[in-house]
């Protein structure tokens, strides 16, 4: 029993963990540009001329188009990755202090200010090489619940960007497309595609969809590999219901003395797995639900991090779905009583007597 | 019969503590429901597409950017060394 | 191939019941060929104690056919993001046709395996076994669908590509569209509401009748009724039913009312739908045992408590349906 339960902890737990971010991903990436035009070469994505940005403003339905900068930074200090962005915008609410309003000021994530112990107002220094080489005051810090999505982001200008990845006139990362109607996306992507070859329209939907499918794909992997465990505890469980003590056997061999039908003793030791299943089923539920968005997954950050180092702390909410609830219980009690079966069968049809004498 | 009590007072426990971990859940929810609009506009004025979950490689940070054979990005046969890749599934992209 | 979790756990159940199965048929195969009631040899113990087995094995496939059936909706309800174009369960069937054979085998297996259930019960309650041979056989028939099913399944996952544009329910249940579902879904609204609550009433006013008359040919009526009714029912569905639950006149979905913005009404519908249409069909097969004289108590006792019950579930399912027609402010028409 202790064991069912920790099976069913620990899906539940994944599928806890998977679901609540699949949720949080997609409520918060229906915000995201409905439209990212990237431009690739020899495969890989590149950079993008900012010329391209007029002739996709003519396509009708395009309401604006404006160039992104942004790039990735590894930092030989602490041996991170940032990501490094240049927006110019007022204000926002998950940021401690201003954002950026110039030349030399940057906002940083959370877990930038943790590893290289930078906090309001200190100076954050950044170089690729000699030339290469930029120290921004930090004006705003983005604080912790917004780590998710922001732990390792650099806002800085623009110019200071451009100059500190050294780009070429004239190009971008990427350019955002804005649509007026959010229907007409896969148009605009299509005629985008056949004015420029070279390039790579990422639309909204694919954003979410992307979650979806890493979000499933990773539960999902990490479902198949407790597909072993699953059959050990099959097994398992088949052994402890053909290992029946002597008593038990003699309880049966009572019973059956005394008037009861194999059939009874059936439907007995259907409701003793049920019984069994059911406690386990709840404990595991309620310890996964504890695990998770108490204790923030504690147990499988080591698993997720990789070698990440910086890792946002997780901070789920507790978007809970029957369908997981059912799923978990196809998981665990299906095989569980699927492997209880032949073994309650031969306790049932035992003879009262050979039992008993036994 | 005492088995049986003791069987049954321990589901109701569970089923009260679930149902305490269920109007705790709906609780947090509503409670961090700001905190979720406050991510969104973040989102939305950042730009932003993908979570900050794995920063150790270019396909695991930007996951919708990637490029659509990411496991070989860096060169031909490249193995995909990084452990977060393990995770993150491929993607499929219309292109 | 897509790994999601719900389609690992259909798979789980699948490979499980065609396990099972598989069992049970090589079970049910020495069953047939070895049975002989009046035999009290060591063989025909042994045998007798199996039969015990595969009533039981039978009994938790039939459960967890049942769960399936509804874990595989929830599962396609949920997998519609991965779908351009998808907004519900049709869009996740349209990406891979073969899911719609699944459906159609799954709720053929409900049936087919509710009987096999309703036989053995009634085969229980008698001491001489008389429907031992027949039930095997009739396990056997089921067994290759069961089989059919579960490689069905996996193909339909197996199969499936993200991203695929596939046409929503919108379209598909859509007054313009050629395909059946579609026809379905123009039906007048109307004239359908006269033939559902009409065809909802005969059944019940059969059911009734079933159990104060005698006469076994008042039951098969009934029986085929139901199989009438069933049909009819999902043709109201999707015609009116669905239209009244989503407010709008142009949603015909069937698959919608399952999910939580809906409260998740169609489960209860659903489940009284078929449970409703099943009973008669059960009593009406009972009815052809009726002759066995060790039968004949049990057959009697089974139809009377059948057709209360698909009485019962009938009211509910239509309860169910009528709920927004009197009680929403939409009027279709």
């Amino acid at each position: 029993m202790f064991i069912y339960s920790i099976i069913v902890a620990t899906l539940t737990s994944l599928l806890f963990l998977t679901q609540s971010l699949k949720k949080e991903a997609m409520d918060v990436f229906i915000e995201a540009p409905e439209l990212i035009v990237q431009r690739m070469s020899a495969g890989r994505h590149d950079l993008i001329p900012v010329g391209y940005a007029e002739k996709i403003l003519s396509i009708p339905g395009v309401s604006s188009v404006e160039p992104r900068y942004w790039g990735y930074y590894y930092d030989n200090l602490t041996g991170g990755n940032y990501t490094l962005i240049a927006r110019n915008i007022d204000a926002l609410h998950m940021v401690k202090g201003t954002l950026p309003k110039g030349p030399g000021e940057c906002a940083i994530g959370k877990g930038v200010a943790d590893v290289r112990l930078t906090d309001l107002n200190d100076v954050l220094f950044l170089s690729i090489n000699p030339q290469q080489k930029v120290s921004l005051k930090v004006v705003g810090i983005f604080t912790a619940d917004s780590a998710i999505l922001t732990n390792d982001l650099v806002v800085m200008d623009k110019n200071d960007l451009v100059n500190f990845f050294a780009l070429p006139k004239d190009m971008a990362t990427d350019l955002i497309v804005h649509v007026s109607n959010a229907s007409e996306v896969p148009t605009i992507a299509m005629k985008i595609r056949r004015d420029y070859p070279d390039t790579r329209p990422i639309t909204r939907s694919e954003i979410v969809r992307t979650y979806e499918n890493v979000f499933n794909w990773r539960g999902g992997m990490a479902l198949t590999m407790f597909i072993g465990p699953l059959l050990a505890f099959a097994i398992f469980a088949w052994d402890k219901a053909t290992g029946m003590s002597a008593g038990e056997r003699q309880e049966i061999g009572i019973l059956k003395a005394i008037g009861w039908e194999t059939t009874d003793v059936l439907k007995l030791k259907f409701w003793e797995g049920m019984a069994i299943s059911l406690t386990s089923f709840l404990t595991g539920s309620i310890l996964a639900y504890i695990h998770v968005f108490y204790f923030g997954a504690a147990l499988f950050a080591p698993v997720l991090k990789g070698w990440s180092v910086l890792f946002p702390p997780f901070n789920p909410i507790p978007y809970i779905d029957l369908y997981q609830i059912f799923v978990i219980f196809f998981l665990t009690v299906i095989p569980y009583l699927a492997s209880t079966i032949i073994p309650s069968w031969k306790a049932a049809v035992t003879d009262p007597d050979t039992v008993m004498r036994s | 019969m005492i088995k049986s009590k003791i069987f049954f007072s321990f589901i109701a426990i569970e089923i009260i503590v679930i149902a305490f971990l269920y109007t705790d859940a709906n609780h947090t929810i509503a409670a961090r429901n700001a905190e979720v609009q406050s991510k969104r506009e973040l989102v939305r004025k950042l730009s932003l597409t993908d979570f900050a979950v794995f920063t150790e490689a270019r396909y695991t940070r930007h996951p919708s950017q990637a490029d659509t054979f990411s496991a070989f990005q860096d060169f031909p046969s490249s193995m995909d060394h990084f452990p977060a890749g393990s995770i993150v599934g491929p993607q499929r992209g219309n292109n | 191939m897509i790994l999601h979790p719900g389609a690992l756990a259909l798979i789980t159940g699948a490979v499980l019941c065609f396990s099972m199965t598989a069992y049970a048929v090589v079970l049910a195969l020495k069953i047939i060929w070895h049975w002989d009631i009046s035999s009290s040899s060591e063989l025909q113990l042994a045998l007798e104690r199996r039969t015990y087995l595969i009533s039981t094995v039978m009994n938790y496939v039939m459960g967890f056919e049942i769960l399936s059936l509804f874990l595989y909706v929830y599962t396609l309800d949920s997998i519609h993001v991965l779908f351009v174009g998808a907004m519900c369960a049709t869009g996740s069937l349209n990406a891979n046709p073969i899911g719609w054979y699944v459906l159609y085998t799954r709720i053929a297996i409900f049936f087919l395996s509710a009987t096999w259930i309703a036989i053995n019960y009634l085969d229980g309650q008698a001491e001489d076994y008389p429907l031992v041979k027949l039930k095997y056989k009739f396990l056997l028939f089921i067994a290759p669908m069961i089989f059919l099913d579960g490689y069905l399944e996996i193909k339909y996952f197996a199969g499936l590509k993200p991203d695929v544009i596939t046409s929503c329910c919108g379209s598909l249940f859509s007054d313009e569209s050629k395909k059946v579902a579609g026809s379905l879904a123009g039906l007048p609204i109307k004239p359908m509401m006269y033939v559902f609550y009409c065809a909802a009433a005969t059944l019940a006013a059969l059911s009734a009748l079933s159990m104060k008359v005698k006469a076994s040919i008042v039951k098969y009526l009934t029986s085929f009724a139901s199989i009438l009714f069933f049909p009819i029912a999902i043709a109201s569905t999707i015609s009116f039913i669905s239209i009244y639950y989503y407010e709008l006149p142009t949603h015909h979905c069937p698959f919608d009312i399952l999910q939580g913005t809906y409260n998740y009404v169609g489960y209860p519908l659903f489940v009284s739908l078929f449970g409703g249409s099943f009973f008669p069909v059960a009593s009406g097969v009972a009815e052809l045992f009726g002759s066995v004289p060790s039968l004949r108590e049990p057959v009697g006792k089974a139809q009377k408590r059948w057709y209360v019950v698909s009485i019962i579930l009938i009211a509910i399912f239509v309860g169910f349906s009528s709920w927004p027609i009197v009680f929403s402010g939409f009027t279709p028409f």
